[in-house]
């Protein structure tokens, strides 16, 4: 639906260009619900403009629908009205003179696409339906919390039955308590109009909760692409790693296949072969377990100390030492810790190898850039 | 070839929203202006028929001004005049932006009504009742004094340069009053109180936290001033011409219209703008390095603050007192004294024996079709220049506000420019400009047409910071989520944008509007017969020695003001004004 061919833009600042997309390159297939995430100032909103045609790129293709909607050679933009997409801005952008109806009514009203006059008013109510705004409809789009001014923008950008919802931190205005309740909305309602979604964040947890597929953003660039459990599970850098959780780290040498040298002693792993040089062995906290006793010794299991805990309700975040090197786990509850000693086990299935911050444990890992075109095929 | 292609479009910012028709709009005024610049310089080098090919081109006019004692002369009056003006125009309008933004004073609203109303009185109405307060010979004072004290001769006189300048200094009390308010406002009150808290007392605070605080905006006033002091005309005129006390603005305008049998000197004038405008640049420059070199200064304050007022007690009455005075120096008593005049058949002090003369004589007798023309002609330009003031400034706005090149910073200094240009350079620029390059190509000497086009490019600075301030309060998001929803540009301009710019649209126009109605310089240089203005006609009869009749002309002029100023004040009082 949306493809994207070697997408580059830069911004003239004083002193200098600022490079905000470095030759991008995107598929995202009909009634998927893609998810852009990155720190701020990776260049995401960029990205989103540029398919809205609010930014004109430097380099590169858009098509939509297999329509060329922007390309450098032979120069061509369409213009934001003719593209049919709708969005909803990080700001809402609600035009404040106008109330919460004539907000949604008027794109239909006067915009392109020339809803038929008597369609205007079913349209818009039908809008205002599905984001539960129907008894607001007459008051001042001002008036509104922010809630429901984003639930205007969101019902002003489907009205129009785009063909792609474009999304820029929709979600960012709002507080913690209401965005988990509202990305799930957002995600049942984009699912259930089958439209294909653009949507941009900064927060992992929500680009997870919501995507069909990820990509993470750095620097204009993507890092990796692929679903929410590849990304957590399968992170191709050691960058994706650390963006979507937490991680434990050791540095090691791998001594032979499956066995590798720490300075907490030696540390299995289940993947393939790597070479005999430095690398960076990594796990999650929460694939870190607690044996009941430390009688039996298995391999991959170390004594370590308790040095600190903190209860959050649903699970129990500590940090234990083994030797110098601290870690932290998820659990529970540390019942099982007597004493501040603690005996932890690793489990090798759970072990992730990089070296030079690229994953060298799995073979599909060297493949994972181009997974993007892959899922174009 | 490619890259061009794309550049374009970069500067606007959004290739597919703008067109060439609003960087057209934007860059049409500036091109006028910067015409008149070149026009200026290029008379000032030539002797001769200027434009045709007899005509030298030579260094003379500059060395006949350098070697001109008359000249220098005028200079030490402008020079006078303006300190004095200065001065006086701090020492009331700062003391009072003081009380009305720092103390608790009263009536604050009533202060900035005054105030306000301060600077749409038009200078001329102060210069006019100034004359029948303190003209030598018929300043009703100068009589009462006289007649009391058994004087020889007159103990004051208005029309010197001191006097003039006293006289503009009431007048721009009110901008004074304007700019150092919102010094005040803007200053950090948190600044103050801690140096209160760590001990310090009212007046050390005064002396050493507050004064050194405000000084980059007092700077900035005064030389902002400074500017308007040296190019003013219409004061000069009214007060000094009738007694050859000549300012350079004055002295451009003999020059212009020499009396008896003379011939207009328009190289010398053209190397005297030319001198004024380098002045009025550097000074203007000036300006916005102390107001850049003032944010240094700037602390964020959160929104909410409430600054510390000073308690003023009993000494509210002084304050009070204070303001009461300027209001009655500075705008009533010249208002009553041109009433008194437009009534009475000759001037003379106000008594007993005169009130019983009071009649409507001067306004039957006065040339109807004169005022009506006039009337007609300053219709005109009120209808038309506030409009297309209105639209140029939006293009150079969006433009400058919304649209990601760096050559938006050139149209910004560019529509600036007019601030630095005082408006009789404008119009001598015009009046080059129509008589030697334009000619018999497009008439335009003499026409409505060439006044209203000197009015938009000089009221394009103004209009365009208003908007520019406003223009960035609306997220450029409100319209770019339009474009997205299909709306095409001139629907976003109407559907969104107008309307939310509406409160300043509507001051805007109100502000050039009064402006325009009252202005004197540019009317004057530029009109001849057909295209005469309203306050034009007041000047002719008073250039003429027909005070009365000029007072009486006044007076319809005020009666037509009057009911644009409560409009004014019901619609525009919250927006700028333009500083
Ligand atoms: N209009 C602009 N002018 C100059 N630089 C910009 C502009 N918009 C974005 N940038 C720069 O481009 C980079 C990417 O910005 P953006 O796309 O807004 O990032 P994100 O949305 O991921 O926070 C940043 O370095 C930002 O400073
Ligand atoms: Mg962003």
């Amino acid at each position: 639906m949306i493809s994207i061919q070697g997408l580059s833009k830069e911004f003239a600042v004083s002193g200098g260009n600022v490079a905000a997309i470095k030759g991008l390159d995107l598929e995202v297939a009909e009634g998927e619900f893609f998810v852009i995430v990155g720190a701020s100032g990776s260049g995401k909103t960029t990205l989103l403009r540029c398919v809205a045609g609010l930014e004109l790129p430097d380099k590169g293709t858009i098509r939509i629908a297999g329509q060329v909607v922007s390309s450098d050679n032979p120069p061509t933009s369409v213009p934001s009205q003719q593209r049919r997409l709708g969005m909803v801005f990080q700001s809402y952008a609600v035009w404040p003179h106008l109330t919460v109806y004539e907000n949604v009514a008027l794109p239909l009203a006067e915009g392109a696409q020339r809803v038929p006059r008597r369609e205007v008013a079913s349209r818009a109510r039908e809008a205002l339906r599905l984001v539960q705004l129907e008894e607001v409809a007459d008051r001042s789009a001002t008036l509104l919390s922010g809630g429901q001014q984003q639930r205007v923008a969101l019902a002003r950008a489907i009205a129009v039955n785009p063909r792609i919802l474009l999304m820029d931190e929709p979600l960012s205005n709002l507080d913690a308590r209401l965005r988990e309740e509202v990305r799930g909305k957002i995600r049942e309602l984009a699912k259930q109009l089958g439209a294909t979604v653009l949507y941009v964040t900064h927060d992992q947890v929500e680009a997870m909760a919501m995507a069909d597929r990820i990509a993470l953003m750095q620097a204009g660039e993507f890092l990796q692409v692929g679903s929410p459990t590849e990304l957590y599970r399968d992170p191709a850098r050691v960058e994706v790693a650390e963006f979507f959780g937490l991680m434990n780290w050791l540095k090691g040498r791998v001594v032979q296949p499956g066995l590798a040298e720490t300075p907490i002693g030696p540390l299995r792993f289940k993947g393939a072969a790597a070479p005999a040089g430095e690398v960076l062995l990594g796990f999650r906290p929460e694939c870190v377990a607690i044996l009941e006793s430390a009688s039996h010794a298995e391999s991959n299991s170390f004594p370590a100390a308790l040095r600190s805990s903190m209860f959050l309700g649903d699970q129990l975040v500590y940090h234990a030492a083994v030797g110098e090197q601290l870690f932290a786990g998820k659990c529970r509850t540390v019942a099982a810790c007597s004493g501040g000693r603690l005996q932890l086990y690793i489990d090798p299935d759970d072990v992730m190898l990089f070296s030079a911050g690229k994953r060298v444990d799995q073979e599909t890992a060297a493949a994972r850039p181009s997974a993007a075109v892959r899922a174009a095929g | 070839m490619k890259q061009a292609v794309l550049r374009l479009p970069a500067f606007i910012g959004w290739r597919n929203q703008a067109s060439p028709a609003l960087m057209g709009l934007a860059l049409a005024p500036i091109g006028v202006i910067l015409v008149l610049v070149a026009v200026m310089l290029w008379v000032s080098f030539q002797r001769g028929l200027f434009g045709t090919p007899t005509a030298i081109y030579t260094l003379e006019n500059y060395q006949t001004i350098l070697s001109d004692p008359f000249l220098y002369r005028v200079l030490w009056n402008t020079a006078i005049f303006t300190l004095t003006t200065t001065c006086v125009a701090l020492l009331t309008g700062l003391p009072i932006a003081w009380l009305a933004e720092r103390t608790t004073i009263p009536g604050k609203t009533l202060i900035y009504a005054i105030m306000t109303l301060g600077l749409l009185i038009p200078g001329i109405y102060t210069a006019m009742g100034w004359t029948f307060i303190a003209h030598p010979r018929i300043g009703f004072l100068n009589r009462w004094l006289v007649d009391l004290f058994g004087l020889e001769s007159a103990p004051i006189n208005i029309a010197t340069p001191i006097g003039m300048g006293f006289v503009q200094g009431l007048s721009l009390a009110a901008v004074a009053f304007i700019l150092t308010a919102q010094m005040f406002r803007a200053m950090n009150p948190t600044l103050e109180e801690a140096a209160q808290v760590h001990g310090m007392s009212f007046v050390t605070i005064l002396h050493r936290v507050t004064f050194p605080l405000a000084l980059p905006g007092i700077l900035a006033a005064v030389i902002y001033i400074v500017t308007i002091g040296v190019a003013t005309f219409d004061i000069p005129a009214i007060l000094g011409l009738g007694n050859r006390v000549y300012m350079l603005s004055t002295y451009i305008y003999i020059k212009v219209h020499p009396q008896g049998s003379g011939l207009p000197e328009y190289g010398i004038t053209g190397a005297v703008g030319t001198f004024m405008i380098v002045v009025a640049a550097l000074l203007t420059s000036w300006y916005g390095q102390v107001l850049r070199s003032g944010h240094r200064f700037e602390v964020v304050t959160g929104k909410g603050y409430r600054p510390a007022l000073i308690k003023l007690g009993r000494w509210a009455v002084v304050g009070w007192l204070f303001i009461g005075l300027y209001a009655f120096v500075s705008k009533l008593l010249p208002l009553l004294l041109i009433t008194y005049a437009a009534l009475t058949p000759y001037f003379a002090p106000p008594s007993l024996e005169m009130m019983r003369q009071l009649s409507l004589v001067h306004f039957y007798n006065m040339d109807w079709e004169l005022v009506l023309r006039g009337a007609r002609n300053t219709a005109t330009l009120v209808l038309v220049v506030p409009l297309l003031v209105l639209l140029f400034a939006f293009a150079i706005s969006w433009l400058v506000v919304r649209s990601r090149s760096r050559a938006r910073y050139a149209l910004e200094f560019c529509a600036f420019l007019p601030q630095a240009l005082p408006e009789v350079i404008l119009a001598i620029g015009a009046l080059l400009l129509a008589l030697f390059v334009l000619r018999e190509f497009v008439p335009l000497y003499g026409s409505v047409w060439l006044i209203a086009i000197v009015y938009v490019v000089a009221r394009i600075a103004f209009a365009t910071r208003a908007l520019n301030g406003s223009l960035l309060q609306i997220h450029r998001e409100l319209e770019e989520a339009a474009f997205v929803s299909g709306l095409s540009t001139l629907r976003t301009a109407r559907r969104v944008l107008l309307p939310l710019l509406w409160p300043t649209l509507l001051s805007v126009w109100l502000w050039t509007a009064l402006l325009v109605y009252r202005e004197l310089t540019v009317a004057v240089f530029l009109g001849i017969h057909d295209n005469i203005t309203f306050p034009a006609v007041i000047w002719s009869y008073w250039y003429a020695g027909g005070m009365n009749k000029a007072s009486a002309v006044t007076l319809l002029m005020t009666a037509v003001l009057a009911p644009l100023i409560v409009a004014f004040w019901w619609f525009g009082r919250r927006s700028q004004v333009p500083t």
